[in-house]
């Protein structure tokens, strides 16, 4: 008996993607989301290149194709943890964490007025915090609380259960496994940034006013712990003179060897809200090479063009700290200038690369020497997204559809085969 | 070998020079330089370099042996080991530094303050395995002749100062225990060079 | 006969404390004569919702009306089944959670909300799905280069049956010429044989795909599981029905004829990247000119690519053919000087250790310009260059091959003389080529953006098109390499399977994917404006010779903006139609002038508006209370009329919502909230005479994440509105 339904793995643009494409062919689909809720990274994004338009927006669209979808179900704060069997005939266990809030909650915030405790918001990468009842970020979806069990005191205080009028808080409620029988599996489960503090050239985590790319992205973003203004992590000051630092971990034996794909472009965009936020700050991106492939080329012109942008050829070695005013000061060679720079800025945004985030150790998923899910190696299992390789947005999404139809193939062919 | 300063006034990019670099025994990481600049700026000495090793390498890829040689860069290597430790292709820069010495010496490139405190240095410490730095400043300017000789006096103070830290011996220190091994490690290391260099 | 309706009006989430319920049920009660109508304090709770489950049943109710939450919301708990219309009243996010509880505004304006809803309720239809006979779920596969191999086999693999059609007399296209491809597998340091050979085997194989080479489509009418196509082959044509269509004709190297400041067409040692692909895979790669052996070779990256004279944009694989291709001549020769020069190396993900390998293998590369190439007696070429790191000028001299490494122009163009320009690719004037043939009224191909290449505009969507049921594929999509165009095949091949199998149930594709109404054309009152015709951003409607819309449902995606158009207002949807909205306008209570309460009717764009309304209640950000929101589909299908009924019945402003458009439209319906502004525009004339002021109209254009900014802008238009005084008409 073959099954038909398809299991995708990760919600980020892939996983929506395969999931949402799948579904809409008309195959049962399950959606596992180890985040509270749906959207991965990009809903983490403030802008997407080159349309400099919000990714909330693509991202309204892939919920309401969820909500009139009857084919797809979707399961949030959950990890895959075993795979077995074969194309055609997986049987998978998923680990469903508590939520400590069930669905009838109706996103009323009552249980986070109530909150008496604060917990460190991963999703603003640290920058801020929330009660430890809390709504994941304005657009989530579903749009529904979650107690971080961690921070949460626990039934002791129940602060939460007596301000919800509703019964939705369960702070009994206990992980729970859930088996899926399907016939494919598309692992999306994306990439994670690059840690950055292991470039020690470099400075992160010493340097308050060196930041990467997505915090950067939050910084920028209405909804981000600055409400969008773009300011120096150590004093608020808002900047005016920011460095972006390319390949900061990617085309590094040292780091990731491959190229990430997307930071220059993600650089380039970043610098124009910088200079939306300031038209009068100044912006140097030092660089290697700038990949901006197809009509990402025009994007990149238009950027050049601007001149408050300055483009340095040259790959820093060192970023120093001026402990009396926080500045940072970026030390490189730029070679066209044919000399030896040492520039102070107010941020440094190191533009730091995708390291693949395949997730649970499935014996199943076969990854390569990098981390990646590999080409071909397990009939019926398909990796989509960063996952395979770094990608960008609309390149995820083509994969994702991609890898979609390959799983819809493995129900097929077992059925014809079988 | 192409002249450089051709009637053209083009730099003529000729590949034989790149292939005797690479034919070193660390030359050929060079291939993989991208031309990223890290190095120039993780150098401790790199202010004081001709040209970064980044630039350097571009130019053995030029084919422009002259500028390449006859620069102070590799010289000014302290093998501090910061570059190789930055650089994202993974060259040992260090010993490409150090092959690029050796080139130098044994083509006759020697005629560079470097190129003659080095093989002062060398001199004086192969033949009783120590250091004698009286020794060393000795042989550096002999070696760099009359023409140098003004400079000695700039250097009294710090010549001064050191004798008056004790840090400037008035008589050789003795030889190392073995010094017999010693030479003949040498002798062989000098053996293994000139096998390896045909 | 009137629907049987029931309202259900939930009181948690403060609806209750904010509001006098009491008041509200009555509006359904008493005014709308609703019999049923029930409060509950939780109401998407198991208990709410098996109370309104139990009424369908019980009383037979046809449509429900839910005043609650936003629709976004609760959809899956507010869901009866197929036969049951749900109406949903946004009391949460846009009544109580947006304005002061207690207030005799806020009151008033959930009163009309729920007028509205139950006015839309009795309005709306079930849709019924459009089935046509013989619907077929073929998919025609054009081109049979690699990505239309894929394609091809792809959709056969899914079982679908596929025609791939072919206009040379062999399979393979331009990857079928190259000697090796890149790596694309670990460790991604070694050449592959091109994947081309295999999939032509395969294809052949397949008892699912007919393949047509020698042949092109003469001709293609109808849409989406009803087109008919006819091919033609040696003069002959044939024809069959297919379901969708994958477009695969691929690209077609730069012409080098223009790159003579390379020295093309002048010296026979300069050639293309594709020509070396020729040498290369007949085992000898020498010098064209004398056959003499190659010792030194120069590749010139962007020879024509990136370049404002030639083409702007990167054509995104060159590099890493280049690489490729470096590699034939040390495999050949080992000992060869072998020089690139790049204004970037543009080797993405993994082929970075491709780059690597091939420097490894000797290869040097230089970031320059060239600026000159030139030949001497024995027709050895010098390149001229700068040299951008060692800031000189320089020559490479002895040069015995200087390959170019020429960018891609899509194979839908081609080129032309100076002074044509119908469809430049960059800055060269082309023309564009016949491949579909489409018997459409908004002409025969799909419409391209920069380039000439008919991408996406969506970087979330990158398979939406303007041709409903065809996707472009490869690199006639956009510039691309073996490996993106394999994947970018696969991709198509899906939305073409999915396409028909939405299609063949009656159901819309993105975005409004499973949507089953369909405008429906009462064609006696029409004038033959060919509006519709001209405005559907789909080309989904065509035209008889007297200009009568031929609509195509199939190719339809339901945006409304041909009922936008329609001055007649003959264009309707079961669930959506001008009188609807008009009655909800008309179901607005407008108070007396001298309340001095203006009204204001805002038509939000559901996809980011109404969502951005709604993120401004969840952060519980105040605004107007005069201003009463009608979600559209696209603010493309406003039907100026709404604007007349606005008035007349007293409205003092009309604020349209609607998504940027221009270059960088967010529009999901490609030029609706354009076509909304040009809509506007002409209003403004009218109102001026009819002693209106132009300023009661106004349209701003907000997207998702400008919740924030939404409430001033409504504040500001009531502002506005309060200085130009109340709508003279008021109380007509």
């Amino acid at each position: 008996m073959v099954n038909k339904s398809v299991l995708v793995v990760g919600a980020g643009i892939s996983g929506l993607t395969a999931a949402i494409e799948a579904a809409e062919t008309g195959f049962e689909v399950f959606l596992v989301e180890k985040e509270a809720y749906l959207g991965g990274r990009v809903a983490r994004m403030n802008q997407y290149f080159p349309k400099l338009c919000p990714p909330n927006c693509g991202l309204e669209i892939n919920f309401r194709r969820i909500r009139s979808e009857h084919n797809l179900r979707f399961l949030t704060s959950a990890e895959v943890v075993q795979v077995a069997g074969q194309e055609g005939d997986f049987t998978v266990a998923v680990r469903q964490n508590p939520r400590f809030v069930n669905e009838n909650c109706t996103a009323c915030n009552k249980c986070a007025e109530v909150c008496p405790v604060e917990r460190s918001n991963e999703f603003n990468y640290d920058l801020d915090k929330t009660r430890a009842a809390y709504l994941p970020h304005s657009f989530a979806f579903p749009t529904r609380y979650v107690i971080d069990g961690k921070a949460c005191l626990g039934e002791k205080c129940g602060k939460c259960v007596e301000a919800c009028a509703y019964e939705a808080i369960e702070l009994k409620m206990q992980a729970r496994e859930v088996t899926l029988k399907v016939g494919a599996i598309v692992w999306a489960t994306g990439w994670e940034p690059y840690d950055a503090g292991r470039i020690s050239a470099y400075g992160f985590g010493r340097f308050p006013n060196v930041v990467t790319n997505v915090i950067m992205e939050r910084l920028a973003s209405p909804l981000g712990p600055t409400g969008g203004r773009i300011v120096r992590p150590s004093d608020g000051k808002e900047v005016q003179k920011v460095a972006f630092v390319q390949c900061a971990g990617s085309r590094d034996e040292n780091h990731l060897p491959f190229c990430s794909s997307v930071c220059c472009l993600a650089s380039l965009k970043q610098a124009t809200y910088v200079l939306n936020a300031n038209p009068g700050a100044q912006v140097a991106v030092y660089y290697i090479d700038i990949r901006a492939l197809g009509k990402f080329e025009d994007f990149f012109a238009k950027v050049q063009l601007e001149p408050n942008v300055t483009l340095i050829k040259g790959k820093p070695g060192e970023i120093l700290e001026d402990g009396q005013t926080g500045d940072v000061i970026v030390v490189a060679e730029d070679q066209l200038a044919r000399k030896i720079t040492q520039e102070r800025y107010d941020l440094v945004v190191l533009a730091t690369g995708m390291a693949p985030s395949a997730g649970a150790q499935v014996p199943l998923l076969g990854l390569d020497d990098r981390g990646f899910v590999a080409p071909d190696q397990v009939p019926g299992i398909y990796g989509a997204g960063c996952v395979k390789r770094p990608l960008d947005v609309a390149s995820a999404v083509q994969d994702a559809t991609s890898a979609a139809l390959k799983a819809i193939q493995s129900t097929v062919r077992r059925q014809l085969n079988g | 070998m192409a002249d450089n300063s051709a009637s053209s006034g083009r730099l003529k990019y000729e590949a034989g020079f790149a292939r005797e670099v690479y034919g070193m025994e660390n030359g050929s990481y060079l291939k993989l330089c991208m031309q990223c600049g890290v190095c120039a700026v993780s150098c401790a000495t790199f202010k004081i370099m001709d040209y970064s090793p980044r630039r350097l390498f571009a130019l053995v890829r030029a084919g422009r042996k002259e500028e390449v040689m006859k620069s102070n860069t590799f010289w000014m290597c302290t093998t501090c080991l910061m570059c190789k430790a930055r650089c994202p292709r993974g060259i040992p820069i260090v010993d490409v530094m150090h092959d690029l010495k050796g080139l130098a010496l044994k083509q006759g490139y020697v005629n560079y303050p470097q190129a003659a405190f080095y093989q002062a240095f060398w001199q004086d410490l192969a033949g009783r395995g120590r250091i004698f730095e009286g020794g060393v400043t000795a042989r550096y300017f002999l070696k760099r002749g009359p023409k140098d000789f003004g400079k000695i006096m700039a250097q009294k103070d710090v010549g001064l100062k050191m004798l008056s830290h004790g840090r400037l011996p008035l008589r050789p220190p003795k030889a190392v225990k073995g010094k017999k091994e010693l030479m003949q490690m040498v002798a062989k290391a000098r053996e293994l060079e000139q096998k390896g260099a045909n | 006969m009137a629907k049987k309706i029931g309202v259900f009006i939930c009181t948690g989430c403060s609806i209750g404390e904010a509001l006098d319920t009491e008041a509200l049920a009555r509006v359904a009660t008493k005014e709308k004569k609703i019999p049923l109508c029930k409060k509950n304090a939780f109401l998407c709770g198991r208990q709410g919702a098996e109370l309104i489950k139990q009424d369908v049943v019980a009383e037979g109710l046809e449509a429900v009306v839910i005043a609650a939450c936003s629709p976004r919301i609760n959809y899956d708990v507010f869901d009866f089944g197929p036969s049951t219309i749900v109406e949903r009243v946004n009391l949460r996010e846009q009544v109580v959670w947006s304005h002061p509880a207690d207030d005799e505004d806020t009151q008033a304006m959930a009163e009309d909300y729920l007028r509205m809803g139950i006015t839309k309720a009795q309005a709306s239809e079930l849709p019924v799905p459009y089935l046509a006979e013989n619907m077929v779920k073929s998919i025609l596969v054009v081109g049979g280069g690699l990505a239309g191999l894929t394609a091809a086999n792809e959709a056969a693999l899914a079982g679908y049956r596929v025609v791939l059609v072919e206009k040379e007399p062999f399979l393979g296209g331009f990857a079928g010429r190259m000697y090796k491809s890149a790596p694309s597998r670990p460790p991604y340091t070694d050449l592959e044989d091109t994947p081309v050979a295999g999939l032509v085997a395969d294809v052949e194989a397949s008892p699912l795909i007919e393949v047509h080479t020698k042949t092109t489509v003469a001709r293609i009418e109808g849409g989406p599981c009803l087109y008919d196509v006819t091919l033609e082959k040696d003069g002959q044509p044939s024809s069959f029905r297919a379901g969708a269509i994958v477009v695969a004709t691929g690209a077609r190297p730069y012409d080098a004829a223009r790159l003579d400041r390379l020295g093309y067409g002048r010296y026979a040692n300069v050639v293309t990247g594709v020509a070396l692909e020729d040498m290369a895979r007949e085992g000898k790669i020498q010098r064209p000119a004398d056959g003499k052996p190659v010792q030194n070779a120069v590749f010139v990256l962007c020879a024509g690519s990136r370049d404002p004279g030639h083409l702007p944009y990167c054509s995104s694989s060159c590099c890493v053919e280049s690489l490729k291709q470096a590699l034939y001549l040390k495999e050949q020769n080992p000992d060869a000087g072998v020089y690139v020069i790049f204004k970037d190396i543009r080797t993405l993900g993994r082929y970075e250790e491709f780059y690597k390998k091939v420097q490894n293998e000797g290869v040097i590369f230089i970031k320059g310009e060239v600026t000159a190439v030139s030949e001497d007696g024995s027709r050895n070429l010098s390149v001229e260059f700068a040299d951008l790191l060692l800031g000189e000028r320089a020559e490479a001299a002895e040069v015995d091959l200087v390959v170019l490494a020429t960018g891609m122009v899509p194979s839908t163009v081609d080129y032309a003389e100076q002074g044509a320009e119908d469809c430049p690719a960059g800055n060269v004037p082309t023309v564009q080529q016949p491949v579909l043939n489409l018997a459409y009224r908004q002409g025969p191909e799909l419409p391209a953006l920069n380039y000439g290449f008919p991408d996406s505009h969506f970087i979330c969507f990158p398979y939406e098109t303007r041709r409903t049921g065809i996707y472009a594929a490869g690199s006639v999509r956009a510039p691309m390499d073996l490996a993106a165009a394999t994947e970018d095949a696969t991709g198509a091949a899906m939305k073409a399977i999915q396409c028909v199998e939405l299609t063949s149930r009656g159901a819309a594709v993105h975005p409004r994917v499973g949507d089953l109404s369909y405008p429906e054309f009462f064609m006696q009152r029409c004038t033959q404006c060919k509006r519709c015709t001209e405005e559907c951003p789909f080309g989904a409607i065509n035209e008889d010779e007297k200009a009568n819309p031929l609509p195509n449902p199939t190719r339809c995606r339901r945006c409304g903006v041909c009922m936008g158009a329609c001055p007649e207002r003959i264009i309707s949807f079961k669930n959506y139609s001008v009188p609807m909205i008009g009655n909800m306008i008309k179901a607005i209570d407008v108070p007396e002038e001298d309340e001095e309460k203006p009204r204001i009717v805002v038509f939000a764009c559901e996809n980011d508006a109404y969502p951005a309304l709604d993120m401004a209640g969840l952060n519980h950000l105040g605004y107007n209370a005069w201003v009463r929101v009608i979600p559209v589909r696209c603010l493309g299908s406003m039907n100026l009329v709404w604007v007349a009924d606005s008035l007349s019945k007293g409205i003092d402003g009309i604020l349209l919502l609607g998504c940027k458009h221009g270059d960088d439209y967010q529009c999901h319906f490609i030029k609706g909230s354009e076509l909304a502004d040009i809509r506007l525009s002409k209003v403004a004339e009218t109102l001026g005479r009819l002693q209106l002021e132009p300023d009661r109209v106004r349209m701003v254009q907000v997207n998702i994440m400008d919740y924030d900014k939404v409430p001033g802008i409504l504040d500001d238009f009531a502002e506005r509105l309060v200085e130009i005084g109340p709508n003279p008409y008021k109380g007509f």
